[in-house]
C-alpha cells in the first residue's frame, strides 16, 4: 500500500487537538496525555505513522482529544485489536491504552496472550485502582476492604497486582511509572516504543474523584525509580519480580524487566521470514491452481 | 422409498472413531472418480476421538450428484455398534460386509434382515491383513480391497491412490498393498457385486474431489486473504487446518488465536489497516464475536466472518449438521446496522462467496457473515472445475487524492448510499478517529442529537444500498413453476436431486425451486411475482423455525402453508424431499 512519505520531524503540536478534554479536574490522564505526545514526538512518530488504540474508560474518552490515527474500541479487547494492527503493518507504531477494568477484569486472558505472543507493541496500563467512568465501583485492583460504589460494605476479593501477575509470563517488556511526573512517563514509554515487541508499561493513576486513598501525593512519597538502586539489572527477572512485590512502601518505577532476546510474534513465524511485504501491500488475487493440483 | 428413476448406488463404510473410516471413504472416493464414476461422499462421525460410530457414505450415480439418499445398498462395517446404528439403512436387497465375529442380531434386526432380503457376509480383515504380514489396524485396506472387486475398479488405480495417501508413511505401503490384494481375491460366498452405472464419464479424471472447506479456504486465497484467525470449532476447524497447511506455500499469516472474541477483533485490526483477514467459526464461536461485528459495522470496518453452522443450541451436536444460525448472522450484535449474510451451498459457491463476501465488505465497510454447514463444510464433492476467480474490488480512495484529503471525509454523511471515503492508516496526513462510540463525519466523539442522527441515517442507508445490488435468487428447475420450493444452504443439492424423482412421479407437475445464495438484506422481489401468479410456496429449511420463511413473511407478508423442516441433525436426503413433496403435488392433482 501507498505509505504517506513526509520527511518531517514531528512536534507535539502535530498531535494537539481542537477537542476539549472532558475529565476531571486533576485526573492522571492529562499528564499520560503529555507524555505519550513527548514520547513519541521524541523516538521521531509523526501522527500519521502512530495508531492508538484506546479501551472503554475514562482514558478512552480522550480518543478524539490526541491526534494520529486511533481507535476506540470495546471494552476490555483493545489488546487483540492493536494486536491484528501490528502482525498486518509493522511500519506503524501501534500503542493500545486500558483501564484496570477493562484490561483486568473484563479482557484478562487478552494480557496473558499478548505477552506470551509477543506482539510488537506498546501496551498502557492505567491503573486508577477503580472503574471511573461508570462512577467508581471496584476494579480487579481496588484493594481488599475499600467501601466503593456497589460495595458498600467493602471489597471481599483480594486485589490483583497487575505487575506480579506479568512479570509471571516472563514478559517481553515491563514497566511502572506514575501518572503525576511526566518526565518519567516520557522516559518510560519511549523504552516502551523502541523495544521490539510487546511492551506492557503500568501507569499508577491518581484518580482524585473516586480513590481517595491513595492521590496524587501518597504516591509522590512511595515511589523511587529502579535505576537508583546499586547495579539494578532489568535482564534479571528474579530481581524485577522481587522489586514489583512491595505496593505498599516503597514502590518500584521504571524499566523493572526488559528481555533482550524474545522474537517478536512475526519474526516467530516460519512462513514470514523471508517476506519483505507488509500484509497490507499483498492484497491481491493470488492464483489457486497449484493448490488445486492435489485434489485432482 | 429407494430413489428408481434416476441410477444411484450407495456404499457406505462404517466403524467407529479412529478405525480410518474418513481415510478409507476418501480413498475409495478418489478411486471412484478415477474410474469415471460421479458421487458425493457425505460423513457421520460422533464428537469423540475413539468408539461412538461413524460412516462414510459415498452415493454413486451416472450424472452429477450433491446429496445423499438415506437408503445404503452396500454396508460395510468394522464396528459391532455401526452395524446395529446402520443396518436399518439397508434398502431391500441391501448388502451387508463385516469384520465381527460372532455378531449376533437383535430378533427385530433378524426380521428386518429377512423382510428384506438384506446378504450379510462376514469376512475376518483382521486375520487377512496379518495373514500377509499387515497389522490388525489394515483391515481397513481389506475392506478397500473387497470394494475394490465389487465395484470393478482398477487395482492399479486404487494402488496408485494408496501410494499418494501413504507417501509420508512408505514403510506402512507394502503391507498395506498386501493387504489391498487379499482384500481383492478374497472369496465373498453370499455378496454379489452391485450395479454400477453404464456410462463412465472420462472427464472425471480431471475433476477434483473437494469438502466445502477446501473451497472455502481456496477462496480465500483466492481473495488476497493475508491473514486467517480461528480458534478451532467444528465444522470450521479445518479450514485453520488447510490453511496452515499451505501457508508456506501461500505466505499467508494464518494463526490460531486464544478465544473467538480476539479472533474477531484480530481481523477488525488488521482489516482497519488494510489487508484481508478472514475468520472462522461454528455458532458458539460466533456468539462471543458478536459485540465484535457491532463494533465493526460502528467504525465502518469491513470485517468477514464464515459461520459454519451445526446444531444448537450450546454445544449441541457439534460434528452433525443444520441451518438454525440465519436469525443469528442476521441480528447478531447490539443496536441497528447494515450488514450482509450469504450462504453457500456447495463447493463452487463456497469458493465464490468469501471472494464476493470481502469485496461487498470493503465496498459498504461493515460486517459480512459467510453461512456454510457441517454438511457442505465436510461432504465431499466432485467438480469437474472451480468458478472463475473473483477480481479484487478494494474501494479504497485512490492514491491520487491521499495527500489532499481531510479527516472529515472518513465518515462524510452526505452520500445517498452511505458510504464515505476510506483510506488506511499510514497512507495519508489526514488522520481520524474510528470510533465505536457515536461519532462526528473525523470520528471526533458526539452526543448530540442533529449528528447523531446524520451519522446514524448514513450507516443505516447502506442497508438499502445493499441490497438494491444483490442479485435476486435463482429459480432452477421449471421457470414458469406451479410448485416453487424456497430455500437456501445445502437443501438446494437435495432438491435439485430430488426434481427428477418428482418429475417422474408426476410428470404433470411444473415444480421449481427459488434458491437463496444472498440471504440478508432479502430480495424478494422474484418470490412475489412467483406467488403473485399462482405458484403454490414450499418452504424447505434444515432448521425447526424456517427462518428464511420467516425473514420473507416480515418483508412480505406472504405466508408459506407448508413447510419442509428437519433439525434431527441429519441434512435433507433426497428421500426427504421426495417423501416432503408427495402430498403437496398429489393434492395438486386431485384439483
Amino acid at each position: 500500500m501507498h505509505m504517506h512519505d513526509c520527511h518531517c520531524e514531528p512536534s507535539q503540536h502535530d498531535y494537539f487537538s481542537q477537542n476539549l478534554y472532558t475529565w476531571c479536574t486533576n485526573c492522571g490522564n492529562y499528564g499520560i496525555h503529555a507524555a505519550v505526545k513527548r514520547a513519541l514526538v521524541a523516538e521521531g512518530v509523526n501522527p500519521h505513522q502512530a495508531v492508538l488504540c484506546f479501551d472503554i474508560g475514562c482514558n478512552g474518552n480522550g480518543s478524539d482529544k490526541i491526534e494520529g490515527n486511533r481507535f476506540h474500541g470495546l471494552h476490555g479487547r483493545i489488546i487483540p485489536f492493536a494486536c491484528g494492527v501490528s502482525l498486518a503493518n509493522t511500519k506503524l507504531k501501534v500503542m493500545a491504552f486500558g483501564g484496570d477494568g477493562g484490561t483486568l477484569g473484563e479482557g484478562l486472558n487478552h494480557l496473558l496472550h499478548a505477552i506470551r505472543g509477543n506482539y510488537d507493541m506498546t501496551f498502557v496500563l492505567h491503573n486508577n485502582l477503580n472503574y471511573g467512568l461508570t462512577q467508581g465501583q471496584a476494579s480487579p485492583t481496588t484493594k481488599l476492604g475499600m467501601k466503593m460504589n456497589s460495595s458498600p460494605d467493602g471489597i471481599v476479593a483480594d486485589q490483583i497486582q497487575p505487575m506480579r501477575l506479568v512479570l509471571s509470563l516472563n514478559p517481553s517488556f515491563a514497566a511502572r511509572t506514575f501518572s503525576g511526573d511526566v518526565r518519567h512517563m516520557t522516559k518510560t514509554l519511549q523504552a516502551a516504543i523502541k523495544h521490539p515487541g510487546f511492551s506492557f508499561v503500568e501507569i499508577l493513576q491518581s484518580c482524585p474523584t473516586y480513590n481517595k486513598a491513595t492521590p496524587h501525593e501518597w504516591y509522590q512519597e512511595h515511589l523511587f525509580d529502579v535505576e537508583s538502586l546499586d547495579n539494578y539489572d532489568p535482564s534479571n527477572i528474579t530481581w524485577a519480580r522481587e522489586v514489583a512485590e512491595d505496593l505498599e512502601t516503597k514502590i518500584a518505577t521504571g524499566v523493572l524487566y526488559q528481555r533482550p532476546d524474545s522474537p517478536t510474534a512475526l519474526a516467530r513465524l516460519a512462513n514470514r521470514q523471508a517476506m519483505t511485504t507488509e500484509l497490507v501491500d499483498e492484497v491481491k488475487n493470488y492464483s489457486i491452481t497449484e493448490l488445486l493440483k492435489k485434489f485432482q | 422409498m429407494p430413489i428408481t428413476s434416476s441410477f444411484r448406488t450407495v456404499v457406505k463404510i462404517a466403524g467407529e472413531s479412529g478405525q480410518g473410516v474418513n481415510s478409507v471413504g476418501e480413498i475409495v472416493a478418489k478411486s471412484l472418480k478415477e474410474s469415471g464414476y460421479h458421487q458425493f461422499g457425505y460423513r457421520e462421525y460422533p464428537s469423540l476421538i475413539k468408539g461412538g460410530y461413524s460412516c462414510y457414505q459415498i452415493d454413486i450415480a451416472d450424472r452429477p450428484i450433491k446429496s445423499s439418499s438415506q437408503y445404503t445398498n452396500l454396508l460395510l462395517c468394522l464396528s459391532r455398534v455401526s452395524v446395529h446404528a446402520y443396518l436399518k439403512t439397508l434398502a431391500p436387497q441391501g448388502q451387508l460386509v463385516h469384520s465381527l465375529p460372532a455378531l449376533s442380531f437383535s430378533a427385530d434386526e433378524r426380521a428386518f434382515i429377512e423382510q428384506n432380503q438384506i446378504a450379510v457376509e462376514y469376512v475376518d480383515a483382521a486375520k487377512l491383513a496379518l495373514a500377509v504380514g499387515g497389522k490388525a489396524i489394515m483391515a481397513n485396506t481389506v475392506i478397500i480391497g473387497i470394494l475394490l472387486q465389487l465395484y470393478g475398479l482398477s487395482e492399479q488405480v486404487v494402488g496408485r491412490v494408496l501410494k499418494e495417501e501413504f507417501a509420508n508413511k512408505p514403510e506402512m505401503l507394502a503391507a498395506n498393498l498386501a493387504c489391498l490384494q487379499a482384500g481383492h481375491e478374497y472369496q465373498l460366498q453370499t455378496v454379489k457385486k452391485p450395479t454400477l452405472p453404464t456410462e463412465r464419464d472420462a472427464s472425471l479424471d480431471n475433476a477434483y474431489l473437494l469438502t466445502g472447506n477446501h473451497a472455502l479456504a481456496l477462496g480465500a486465497v483466492s481473495a488476497g486473504v493475508r491473514a486467517y484467525y480461528a480458534y478451532p470449532m467444528t465444522p470450521a476447524s479445518s479450514i485453520l487446518t488447510y490453511l496452515s497447511q499451505w501457508y508456506h506455500q501461500t505466505g499467508m499469516l494464518v494463526r490460531q488465536v486464544d478465544d473467538e472474541i480476539s479472533v474477531a477483533q484480530m481481523a477488525i485490526g488488521s482489516m482497519y489497516v488494510g489487508t484481508r483477514a478472514l475468520v472462522g467459526t461454528s455458532g458458539g464461536g460466533f456468539d462471543l464475536m458478536t459485540e465484535s461485528v457491532s463494533l465493526a459495522a460502528m467504525t465502518e470496518t469491513p470485517f468477514v466472518c464464515i459461520l459454519g453452522q451445526r446444531p444448537g443450541p450450546a454445544t449441541g451436536l457439534p460434528t452433525w449438521t443444520a441451518t438454525g444460525d440465519l436469525n443469528l448472522a442476521v441480528y447478531a450484535g447490539h443496536g441497528e446496522f447494515a450488514r450482509l449474510v450469504v450462504a453457500a451451498s456447495d463447493v463452487e459457491s463456497c469458493y465464490t462467496l468469501v471472494q464476493h463476501a470481502f469485496n461487498y465488505a470493503e465496498k459498504y465497510q461493515t460486517a459480512v457473515i459467510v453461512l456454510t454447514e457441517k454438511e457442505i463444510a465436510e461432504s465431499l464433492y466432485c467438480v469437474t472445475s472451480l468458478p472463475a476467480a473473483v477480481p479484487i474490488e478494494r474501494h479504497l480512495l485512490p492514491d491520487e487524492e491521499l495527500e489532499k484529503i481531510t479527516p472529515a471525509a472518513r465518515y462524510d454523511t452526505s452520500s445517498p448510499s452511505g458510504v464515505s471515503p476510506r483510506w488506511l492508516p499510514g497512507s495519508s496526513p489526514a488522520v481520524f478517529d474510528t470510533n465505536g462510540d457515536e461519532h462526528l463525519a473525523d470520528g471526533s466523539l458526539t452526543e448530540e442529537s442533529q449528528p447523531v442522527k446524520a451519522m446514524y441515517d448514513k450507516r443505516m442507508r447502506k442497508q438499502a444500498a445493499l441490497l438494491a445490488e444483490l442479485p435476486e435468487p435463482a429459480l432452477f428447475g421449471d421457470q414458469q413453476p406451479d410448485v416453487v420450493l424456497v430455500g437456501w444452504g445445502s437443501v438446494k443439492n437435495a432438491v435439485l436431486d430430488a426434481l427428477p424423482e418428482l418429475s417422474a412421479a408426476f410428470p404433470e407437475a411444473k415444480i421449481g425451486y427459488l434458491h437463496y445464495e444472498y440471504v440478508y438484506p432479502v430480495r424478494t422481489e422474484r418470490l412475489q411475482q412467483l406467488h403473485q401468479a399462482g405458484a403454490k410456496l414450499v418452504l424447505i429449511e434444515n432448521n425447526y423455525l424456517g427462518q428464511l420463511g420467516g425473514l420473507i413473511t416480515q418483508h412480505t407478508a406472504i405466508q408459506f402453508p407448508t413447510k419442509l423442516l428437519k433439525y434431527d441433525g441429519r441434512p435433507f436426503f433426497v428421500e426427504d424431499v421426495v417423501a416432503g413433496m408427495t402430498p403437496v403435488l398429489t393434492a395438486g392433482r386431485t384439483k
